[in-house]
């Protein structure tokens, strides 16, 4: 058995969808929480050296919480050596599996999401770099603006293929 | 009941977002005697008007609040973490 | 029947030409008309039938308050009863029926409760179907429902989709007339976020029916103007076909788009119906002004309108009421219409006015008969004269259409749905609601009369809801208004004097004058009272038309002024909303979310059976083939798991890592076994509290490192607890650092139990896996396939066999649950369910929340020596309390037949032997049975009273609801292995 073939199965096996302007994919890659003490204030060095090379993103998840994303998946001895570094300040815990990332993408995204999302997308309200946990429909989600026009989400593996499927709904009228 | 409440660390938010445990009482001692427990466990106030309750951000940021409100006119006048302050009014 | 279009004018598009029926009669319209207009231009006016009386009715209003002209549109899944003709577009291709008449509109049975009318008199409900009680349900509601009645809806499912949205803006306009176009426009020109929703399908209001002209341009064309500079600035979002039916707390509105109830085939991508919901920081209500109707006989009958509705008709969608028409009016703007219909060819018979003082109007031709009134109307199917008293004297004048121009009732429903009350104006003859939480009064909704005054009060309402918000506003200037007739406010005129026939006051419900009239004289003359007592102002119409007029007489009847009679209480919807809307994509395939296992798919493949479990779907047992009963499966699977391997998902279990360098005095002080001193590499089961010392849940928790622990908790309370977790660390004990985060998605956990187990494991796991190394409640990190995986170790059991819990990632678990089922193929592995489990852990006398039910405390379950002695824990001090360490007691004990054949429920509950079925005779009660194939029969867990020292007792099993007796004898709940050695294995 040590042979068997290992396969990562993500929680939505999709190719990405385009409608009209809109464009929905899973970028993959690795998922990390941080995990502070509350009301810290995150630590001075987040530009995370032991991860560069995947291109991480910071998302905020809470006081004191954070989510590191990568398009490219994580070794484990790049963890341990993140986490090293990080301790004891910041515990950080795998979520590769328990997240699932989607990427929204082109000139409606805006207007999509503000069929499931109560926030103010505006961009004044809402700018390039900001990340908030709130609620898309029913679904628990972490929400990025990653571009004017862009937004990804962080969903519960579980709910991904609900959320999935809750996004194409949204999207199907700019298709 | 509110429509959105005044989350400290995410702004206003549908109440959708948001679990309500009930009265925000402080936790008796652990030694305190058992009229203190019954009263923290059982008894709740039901006013008309004015009101603290513990809030939980559940769909947010996960946070305990104490959402300060008016249960006659619905205003909401304040919410802060439980632990780390913060008071913002809607 | 004879076309009433004009010749020429109007905003209709002669050239679209649209067909449609109604009642099966193919019609003629065009585009711009409403469906109520196409009706009228095709002479049709009797168009439903009223809801008691089932008189016949044409169309009253031109707008949202329509009571009469109510119709079911379309058909199959698409039918739409009660669909008011004034709000719906005309289409090419709509099927429009009549409603509330059989066998037909023209001839109607129901018409013969018109002369039964004494016994439907108000409170008819209350007064003459009292008694006899029984024939309630059988005579009086089938009858009463079948002849008062709306249309029906389908059972069809309905083919189109519906959808919600968000929406944020600085200021919300209600309304596009000309006042809330200028206020838009004033806080657009200011720079600030506007959304103006407006519910017809074209925007522009009054505006679109005036023949007035700002500045030298004609109504339409200045409102087209004015919504072309809307729709150039990007931050203006002007939404038509949108009612805003509802004001809740916070600032939040909501609206009902209708996106394409307008078209004969929706396009599938786009939702027929969008609900918004529009965060406003400050809203402008510029909603116009109802016309009131007066209440004099026969005010029902076809061909009899508000002045206003037939003005819009008229100029708007060149109709025509008739030939030859009467206005009568308590105020100017009933001349402004005889000057049009005169203009348009109408013969105008007379302009009746109850004042003494009217005016006299240039270049109208038409007799003005000055303070007088229509005492009855006459006519059938359609008016045929009128009954005019002046000078005490009775005139009958031929006419083929009546307008009422009765004044205007501001529409202030949105104002006051949050509790402000209305006040009633002398002065303007109307109640005017109050400007309350950043809400204000525009226009003809705030008494404002001319469209230069409303366009002034748009502008002058918008600019201080922005100075407010910190903007500064860019008035509009006020355009030079030319030809409007600007009516002074008149004093109500509510009871008119010679009424013979029915003067009704709601006529959604057929409520006459006569009937407030008896509610006053028998007492129900408080408004709230006489609303319920006549039901006035309860139907779909929420009386829009009646209930400022209800009140009125209300106020005549009890001498006293209309503002001490007061308003009922306006709540939301301001317009039916369908419940399409307010369901949005929430249907079907989209109801809720589902919660997939990342062994779905794995289980699926292996043909399981799945159960709803919460939102979670998991999988219930494995049928394979030959087997007929779901029975057969899972003693199968429970024999297997006995004398083989087997593997069962588990990845629903809750799980949560608790960090921070107090986690260890944090899992102390919320489970009330100790946790302190587990050490690292161990898993230890706990047990959660309730602070009133009920257990909560339980679970193994593992300590992964000195600062790291590793918590389990049930499927169904690992939202809960998660949360009860959160509130400990930053309500109770903020003091300790401790970080919380949910990991139930991240691993996909594997159950893997049976005395084979160890050799199937140890072919995936890379540590020796030998008892030495790795002994009972060993908790580990691992190492998997040479390396190439990570996981988790757990050597734990809930089925009492050597036992072991294994996590993956959860992307990688089925790559692993099919090693383990390659590796385990020697071995006899099979995958099992929760059914299967479910056995398992009963056989063993494991609780779950069936036993954790929320009234059991950890000694009632056998823990009483789990509960530790510390300073504190959820649940301690109320854990001592007289009743929970009293004896008697309900403990968990196992249950067995004495008949192997025979068995019980779940739910039944334990008598002693020879006892009688009485409550005093309760002993307790079933938890969980299951067939155990180990035992060879139903076993059961049971709570009873002090149970624990009744072991080898017989007793009687009794389900009072099936009437069934089993007799039972009381056991040990651990059927299996109760010296633990296979655990140890």
């Amino acid at each position: 058995m040590r042979d068997s073939a290992l396969m990562r199965r993500p929680a939505v096996a999709s190719e990405p969808v385009r409608c009209g302007d809109l464009l929905l994919e899973a970028p993959g890659g690795s998922i990390l929480q941080l995990l502070g003490k509350a009301g810290a204030t995150p630590p001075s060095d987040m530009s995370l050296p032991e991860v560069a090379g995947a291109s991480p993103g910071l998302r905020n998840a809470g006081p004191g919480q954070w989510f590191v994303v990568t398009d490219r998946e994580l070794t484990g001895p790049e963890i341990d050596a993140l986490a090293a570094r990080l301790a004891p300040s910041l515990h950080v815990v795998d979520q590769s599996s328990g997240r699932f990332r989607i990427r929204v993408s082109g000139a409606p995204s805006r207007r999509m999401l503000a069929k499931g999302v109560a926030l103010d997308l505006h961009p004044e309200r809402f700018p390039v770099g900001t990340a908030t946990s709130t609620l898309v429909g029913q679904i628990g989600t972490n929400l990025a603006r990653t571009g004017q026009d862009s937004f990804e989400l962080l969903v519960l593996r579980g709910f991904a293929q609900s959320l999935w499927d809750d996004l194409l709904l949204m999207s199907r009228e700019f298709g | 009941m509110a429509s959105r409440v005044p989350c400290p660390h995410c702004g206003l938010r549908p109440k959708e977002e948001f679990t309500i445990k009930g009265a925000a009482l402080p936790r008796p001692a652990p030694d305190a005697g058992e009229a203190a427990w019954i009263e923290y466990v059982y008894l709740r106030e039901n006013p008309r008007g004015a009101y603290d309750e513990f809030w939980h951000h559940t769909s947010g940021c996960r946070r305990w609040l104490v959402v300060s409100r008016n249960t006659l006119t619905h205003d909401v006048y304040g919410a802060r973490d439980v632990a780390l302050g913060g008071e913002t009014q809607p | 029947m004879s076309s009433y279009r004009l010749p020429s004018g109007g905003l209709v598009d002669r050239a679209a030409s649209l067909a449609f029926t109604f009642d099966g009669k193919p019609m003629q319209g065009f585009a711009g008309d409403t469906l109520a207009s196409a009706l009228l231009a095709n002479g049709q006016r009797l168009v439903g039938r009223s809801f008691k009386y089932h008189r016949p009715r044409g169309v009253l209003t031109a707008g949202a308050a329509e009571p009469n002209a109510l119709v079911t549109i379309g058909t199959g899944g698409r039918t739409e009863p009660n669909t008011r003709a004034t709000m719906q577009e005309l289409y090419a291709g709509l099927e429009a029926t009549s409603q509330n008449r059989w066998p037909s509109l023209a001839f109607d049975v129901g018409a013969v409760n018109g002369l039964l009318s004494p016994f439907l008199g108000a409170g008819f409900y209350y007064k003459t179907f009292m008694w006899p009680a029984g024939l309630w349900e059988k005579l009086y509601e089938p009858f009463i429902r079948k002849a008062a009645g709306l249309g029906r809806a389908t059972y069809e499912a309905d083919p189109d989709s519906y959808e919600k949205c968000w929406a944020h803006c600085d200021l919300l306009v209600v309304g596009a007339g000309v006042t809330g176009l200028a206020a838009a426009l004033t806080a657009a020109r200011s720079g600030a976020r506007v959304i103006v929703a407006d519910e017809h399908a074209r925007a522009g209001g009054d505006l679109l029916s005036t023949t007035a002209t700002l500045d030298g341009l004609a109504g339409p064309a200045y409102a087209d103007a004015m919504l072309r500079e809307l729709a150039s600035h990007p931050e203006v979002q002007v939404l038509p076909r949108a009612t805003v039916f509802g004001w809740y707390d916070g600032g939040v509105f909501g609206a009902v788009e209708r996106v394409q109830k307008h078209v004969a085939a929706p396009d599938p991508r786009r939702p027929v119906e969008r609900l918004w919901r529009i965060a406003a920081r400050r809203a402008v209500l510029a909603t116009g002004a109802e016309e009131r109707p007066l209440v004099f006989g026969g005010n029902d009958i076809p061909g009899v309108m508000t002045a206003g509705a037939m003005r819009t008709y008229l100029n708007r969608h060149a109709v025509a009421p008739g030939r030859r028409a009467a206005v009568f009016t308590t105020n100017d703007s009933g001349y402004a219409l005889a000057g049009d219909l005169e203009r348009a060819g109408v013969e105008v018979a007379a302009v009746i006015d109850s004042r003494p003082d009217a005016l006299a109007f240039p270049g109208l031709r038409a007799r003005v008969i000055r303070e007088a009134v229509v005492s009855d109307a006459h006519g059938g199917r359609e008016i045929q004269a009128v009954d005019v008293w002046a000078d005490g004297k009775r005139e009958r004048i031929a006419v083929d259409s009546l307008a009422m121009a009765g004044g205007f009732n501001p529409v202030i429903a949105l104002a006051c749905q949050r509790g402000a009350k209305p006040r009633w104006s002398d002065a303007h003859g109307a109640f005017l609601a109050p400007d309350v939480d950043g809400l204000s009064l525009a226009g003809a909704a705030a008494g404002v009369t001319g469209l230069a005054a409303c366009f002034e009060s748009g502008v002058r309402q918008a600019s201080a809801a922005l100075s407010d918000l910190g903007f500064r506003p860019t008035p509009l200037a006020t355009p030079v208004v030319e030809g409007d007739v600007v009516p002074a406010p008149a004093p109500p005129l509510w009871m008119i004097p010679g009424v013979k026939g029915k003067a009704f006051v709601d006529y959604q419900n057929d409520v006459h004058r006569a009937d407030l009239d008896l509610a006053v004289r028998e007492g129900y003359g408080h408004v709230e009272l006489a609303k319920r007592y006549t039901t006035n102002g309860m139907a779909t119409d929420q009386g829009k038309l009646s209930n400022v007029n209800a009140i009125g007489l209300l106020a005549k009847a009890r001498g006293v002024s209309p503002g001490e009679v007061g308003t009922t209480t306006f709540r939301p919807f301001y317009t039916p909303v369908s419940f399409g809307a307010l369901t949005g994509a929430h249907h079907g395939k989209h109801f809720q979310p589902v919660r997939k296992s990342p062994l779905h798919d794995w289980a699926a493949r292996r043909g399981a059976v799945f159960v709803e479990t919460g939102l979670w779907y998991r999988s219930s047992w494995f049928p394979r083939d030959g087997e007929t009963t779901w029975r057969q499966s899972v003693d199968r699977e429970v024999l297997n798991v006995r004398a083989n391997v087997g593997l069962c998902d588990v990845s629903m279990l809750g799980k949560i890592e608790v960090c921070g360098p107090d986690a260890a005095e944090f899992l102390n002080r919320v489970y009330c076994n100790g946790f302190a001193k587990l050490p690292v590499g161990k898993a230890r089961y706990g047990l959660m509290l309730r602070e009133d010392g009920f257990i909560y849940d339980d679970g193994t928790t593992s300590r992964l490192a000195e600062d790291r622990y590793f918590m389990t908790t049930t499927t169904a309370y690992a939202a809960g607890v998660m949360t009860h977790l959160e509130f400990c660390a930053q309500a109770l004990w903020p003091e300790l650092d401790v970080r919380l985060a949910s990991v139930t998605d991240q691993w996909a956990q594997m159950a893997v139990a049976g005395p084979k187990v160890r050799e199937v494991l140890q072919r995936v796991v890379d540590e020796d896996l030998s008892n030495a190394a790795f002994p009972y409640l060993a908790a580990r990190d691992v190492s998997l396939f040479g390396g190439r995986l990570r996981g988790r170790l757990f050597r734990i059991s809930f089925s009492g066999e050597l036992a072991y819990e294994l996590a993956v990632p959860a992307d990688y678990g089925e790559s692993v649950a099919d090693a383990l089922m390659q590796a385990g193929e020697p071995f006899g592995i099979q995958p099992y369910g929760v059914e299967a489990l479910g056995v398992l852990r009963i056989e063993k006398g494991h609780v779950t929340h069936n036993e954790i039910n929320g009234t059991v405390v950890p000694a009632d379950l056998g823990f009483a020596r789990m509960v530790a002695d510390k300073p504190d824990f959820v649940g301690k001090r109320m854990l001592s309390r007289e009743a929970l360490v009293a004896p008697g007691r309900p403990q968990l004990v196992g249950l067995v037949p004495l008949d192997p054949a025979a068995s019980f429920r779940t739910g039944s509950h334990v008598l002693s032997k020879g006892a009688a079925a009485t409550l005093e005779n309760d002993q307790g009660y079933v938890t969980s049975t299951a067939f155990s194939p180990h035992v060879g029969s139903t076993i059961g867990l049971a709570l009873v009273k002090n149970g624990a020292s009744r072991h080898g007792e017989e007793v009687l099993v009794w389900n009072g609801l099936r009437n069934e007796m089993t007799t039972a004898r009381l056991t040990s709940p651990v059927f299996v292995d109760p010296a633990n050695e296979k655990l140890h294995a």
